[in-house]
């Protein structure tokens, strides 16, 4: 699968030249065909020229339609190259769920990276994390007030996206795509304040995460006993709920951060093994909304780097709750990480 | 950013759209019309909202800066006639994302990223209620009784504004990927949602008509794929505009299927966009919409744009697929 990483280095696609200087209707050739979108429920008919009382042909449209269309074909010859995939998929066969998956993002892979996705339409994230346009900017700007360069704030997205981009990847392994019917919820989290950034949504089975849901979601405080700290784990609320219900002390995620310096932002995770990476994206929002001096974004990102070995007192990995300050910087020594 | 290219220097816009004089000195966050008359509001990143009178004569279309005001977190109103102060009427815990008022409940409706929606009488600075939702609110639209919300993670909840404290459906996106716009159909029937992907999807609340419910790419440029942006109905022909990082918007029609018209890309993404309130003025902002992270835009040499378009009837106005003998 090709990766695109790291779209922000390509030149600028808003480069003027020819496309703008053409005027008028643009007589493009990019299929993009109406596809007919059946929901997971319906078996109904995959187009929509079959009923008698419908008034238009559908070939008849004069803009290019997915070109292996014929024009004059029967309704029922005609798909869209979506619909050979979703219209009968019925995820009862993860091989066949993973094989759409990497179809997707070998045809179908946005511009925009940092995004949820679900392979079947209609039905729960495979991914999760999503992040907006609004929300990146917002945090950027933020950081910029807070005195951050443009510099940092560039490589903190980049490490998102990075990540992010891992995170697809992993996706299109084999096992990696558990069929959607099978999936409890998409939220793993029953707290109010539900993980921004997941690496795993419903892939917990498959990364290494064990079945405790909440560890897939990787942040989140550990330590819930600091109710001064305004901190949310996602975008949100005042006061952190005891976001770490579950949440595991094998040493899975960690925090370390490479960003921010101060400890309003102590949002960190990093993974060990080979999973995906986990971020996230602290937001302090305050009830007050006008002081943005309080407003404290951070954006630390793990990236699975745990190439170091641990040499020292390693009792610290044994221990069920971390409180602030003595989170671990590096990742644990195998002996410690969870091998489920 | 790149600046427009080839074209003529005297109108930067491939489209000769025209331009609204003064605009904001950082992108474009949203554009609305006024209901009554042409008054056009835009917010923005620089923090300042902005109004502009719009004078439209014949072809040609000409903007006068009313008045601005800088803004911060809660959301206020702005009395814009009687050039009052304006008060906040609206509070969240995280930035408010969406913003829409219901005249027929003389409420104010706000979704944010802190997982709520609320309802905001003017008079009461508490809100009339608030709505829990499965997550940040990405994308509001309101056509009464018809609420719709899009969340992260494509969650889509609709609500009937009779009974707004209890979701009437919700459904997972029948897009793959993250919401960006949702907009109701003027008669209440379904929406339209619009995801990074560069598709809309077409959903009917009927259970009975879902399988009239479908999807279509747009705006598709060899391999790049962009994000829809904005979806707006016009509220006569009940046509829709997309408006696309592309840089381009273009005008469907659900109901035969076919794109009305594509109009030339602009060298930026148009991040917002909105009809007036009889379609006959369409505006749209061209300006860096953060599509590419932080590093794409320098403040130094970016331009922001606001431009008015006239739609002619040819390009809004639905009309049966060739071939077809009626319409529906």
């Amino acid at each position: 699968m090709e990766i695109r990483a790291k779209q922000q280095p390509k030149s600028n696609i808003f480069g003027g030249g020819a496309q703008s200087g053409s005027y008028g209707q643009q007589q493009k050739s990019n299929p993009y065909g109406f596809g007919v979108q059946n929901s997971s429920q319906s078996k109904g008919s995959t187009d929509y020229g079959s009923k008698p009382n419908n008034q238009f042909k559908p070939f008849e449209n004069k803009w290019t339609r997915f070109s292996p269309i014929p024009n004059t074909g029967a309704p029922s010859a005609r798909q869209s190259e979506n619909q050979t995939q979703a219209t009968n998929h019925k995820c009862t066969d993860p091989e066949s769920c993973r094989r759409i998956v990497v179809e997707d993002f070998e045809n179908e892979r946005p511009l925009w990276k940092l995004t949820c996705y679900g392979h079947l339409k209609n039905a729960p994230c495979d991914i999760i994390g999503d992040i907006s346009y609004e929300e990146l900017r917002a945090a950027a700007y933020d950081d910029a007030k807070r005195g951050l360069s443009l510099q940092s704030i560039v490589e903190r997205e980049r490490n998102l996206l990075s990540s992010k981009l891992v995170e697809f990847e992993n996706l299109c392994k084999p096992h990696a795509v558990a069929p959607s019917s099978t999936l409890p919820d998409q939220k793993p989290f029953s707290g109010t304040s539900s993980n921004a950034f997941s690496s795993f949504g419903q892939l917990g089975s498959s990364l290494n995460m064990g079945p405790p849901a909440p560890l897939n979601n990787g942040f989140g405080q550990l330590n819930s006993s600091a109710p001064s700290r305004q901190i949310s784990s996602a975008f949100g609320t005042k006061n952190m709920p005891s976001e770490n219900a579950g949440f595991s002390s094998n040493g899975a995620l960690r925090e370390s951060n490479p960003f921010s310096p101060s400890p309003s932002s102590a949002q960190f995770l990093r993974t060990t093994n080979n999973q995906s990476p986990i971020l996230s994206m602290g937001l302090d929002y305050t009830s007050n909304a006008n002081a943005p001096a309080q407003v404290a974004m951070g954006v630390q990102l793990a990236t699975n780097m745990q190439k170091e070995d641990i040499s020292g007192d390693v009792s610290i990995w044994s221990k069920n709750k971390w409180n602030p300050g003595e989170v671990p910087e590096e990742a644990p020594p195998d002996a410690f990480v969870d091998a489920v | 950013m790149s600046t427009f290219g080839t074209t003529s220097p005297r109108n930067p816009n491939p489209n000769y759209s025209f331009e609204v004089a003064q605009p904001p000195s950082d992108s474009v966050s949203s554009l609305s019309f006024s209901p009554k008359a042409n008054y056009l509001v835009a917010t923005s990143w620089d923090n300042q909202v902005r109004c502009w009178e719009i004078m439209r004569s014949g072809n040609t279309v000409g903007s006068t800066p009313k008045a601005s005001i800088s803004h911060d977190q809660p959301a206020k109103m702005w009395p814009l006639l009687s050039g009052g102060q304006p008060m906040t009427v609206a509070m969240h815990d995280a930035p408010i994302k969406e913003l829409a008022w219901i005249p027929e409940m003389n409420l104010w409706v706000t979704g944010s990223w802190d997982k709520t929606m609320k309802y905001w009488d003017t008079r009461q600075p508490n809100p009339a209620h608030t709505q829990a939702l499965p997550d940040r609110c990405y994308a509001l639209t309101v056509r009464y009784l018809l609420l719709v919300v899009g969340t992260a993670e494509r969650s889509l909840v609709v609500f009937n504004l009779q009974n707004r404290q209890t979701e009437f459906k919700r459904i997972t996106s029948p897009l793959k990927y993250q919401t960006r716009c949702v907009a109701a159909f003027p008669d209440q029937q379904g929406f339209l949602v619009g995801s990074i992907e560069g598709r809309v999807g077409v959903h009917h609340l009927n259970d009975s008509r879902q399988s009239k419910n479908f999807t279509f790419k747009c705006h598709r440029d060899g391999t790049e794929i962009y994000s829809v942006n904005s979806l707006n109905f016009h509220p006569v022909h009940h046509t829709f505009a997309t408006a696309v990082c592309d840089g381009a918007f273009n005008f469907w029609d659900k109901d035969s299927k076919q794109r009305l018209k594509a109009m030339s890309r602009c060298s930026q993404p148009v991040p917002c966009s909105t009809f007036n309130n009889d379609g006959s003025i369409f505006a749209y902002s061209v300006c860096y919409d953060w599509s590419k992270g932080a590093e794409n835009r320098n403040p130094a040499t970016a331009k922001y744009y606001i431009f008015l378009h006239l739609p002619q009837e040819s390009e809004v106005k639905g009309k049966p697929r060739v071939g077809t003998s009626g319409r529906k």
